[in-house]
């Protein structure tokens, strides 16, 4: 039970942060909504990770290079994000960037990119996505 | 109205190809240290694209509300909800719900004009996409999970 009201409120917050900056980007402008957001997110994990302790940032030197630049995806992601729900609201957004996340993951976890572990997908995956593209062109209709 | 799906997508695959970076970087990487770096590079790379895109005007906050500043704080909520439901449910589980759970908030507040998004009243054709995809997700995540169970169970058996 515990474990389901941290995964609905997980989904929660996600959705919250793109109604939030869609929100702070039309009073302040999108990349500075991106920039505030992306500050305090930062300056309140930092102030997390220095109290917890536990974990060094030396740690990090045995992670290859690439994977560290991951987190610089946000500010195309929040840009897109905040643009596509000024146009077509929150719902539709949320739907295009879950079919198009999923698909993104299908795609390098049966290649095994990226160190991936390849996992088997087939053919339940594709129906799984192809039933949420039906369910937004039923949304949008 | 397609642009605006379009972009979404963009930002969804995006979020795809970020996930699987940071799951490599957690790999090796404390939580707190992985969300940190996640989130400082988030800010370096909003802050550059800012000043490329409008200059000093970026630092024009002329609207600019209190609680703007604790929205990153969000961003946190999510790490910690997440990690916790992963932890007690397993993976497959945990995104699962919360991928529903993004698409249920998103269509209420969107049907309550909440956060100054545009208000949409709730029609048939709402609440039956939005089934469609849960059914999709629930699909995409679960049918593979199912398939592995029934593969293993002549294993067991020989053994």
């Amino acid at each position: 039970m515990k474990g389901w009201i941290y995964a609905v409120l997980g989904g929660g917050f996600i959705a919250l942060q793109g109604a939030a900056n869609a929100r702070i980007s039309a009073d302040i402008g999108t990349w500075q909504a991106a920039t505030i957001t992306q500050f305090t997110g930062f300056v309140t994990a930092l102030l997390i990770a220095l109290a917890v302790g536990g974990g060094s940032f030396k740690e990090l030197k045995r992670v290859k290079p690439l994977y560290l630049f991951g987190g610089a995806f946000a500010a195309a992601v929040i840009y897109s994000n905040v643009t596509a729900i000024q146009s077509v609201g929150l719902t539709l957004t949320v739907a295009a960037v879950l079919i198009a996340q999923l698909a993104m993951t299908f795609v390098i976890e049966s290649r095994g990119w990226f160190g991936i572990a390849k996992q088997k997908m087939g053919l339940p995956q594709f129906i799984g996505i192809a039933m949420m593209i039906a369910g937004v062109i039923v949304l949008k209709s | 109205m397609w642009q605006g799906l379009l972009l979404a997508a963009f930002g969804g695959a995006l979020v795809g190809l970020q996930n699987i970076f940071n799951k490599r970087v957690h790999e090796k990487a404390s939580p707190w240290t992985t969300t940190t770096l996640v989130l400082g590079m988030g800010f370096a790379a909003s802050l550059l694209m800012g000043l490329l895109m409008e200059g000093e005007q970026l630092f024009n906050l002329g609207n600019m509300k209190l609680w703007f500043w604790f929205s990153g704080v969000i961003g946190v909520g999510v790490v910690v909800c997440i990690t916790q439901a992963t932890k007690l449910l397993g993976p497959t589980y945990a995104t699962s719900i919360a991928l529903i759970s993004q698409i249920g908030f998103a269509l209420w507040w969107d049907t309550q004009g909440w956060m100054g998004l545009e208000k949409v009243p709730f029609t048939f054709n709402q609440a039956a996409g939005v089934l469609i995809i849960v059914g999709g997700i629930l699909v995409f995540k679960l049918g593979g999970a199912v398939k592995l169970r029934s593969a293993r169970k002549p294993l067991k058996d020989a053994g």
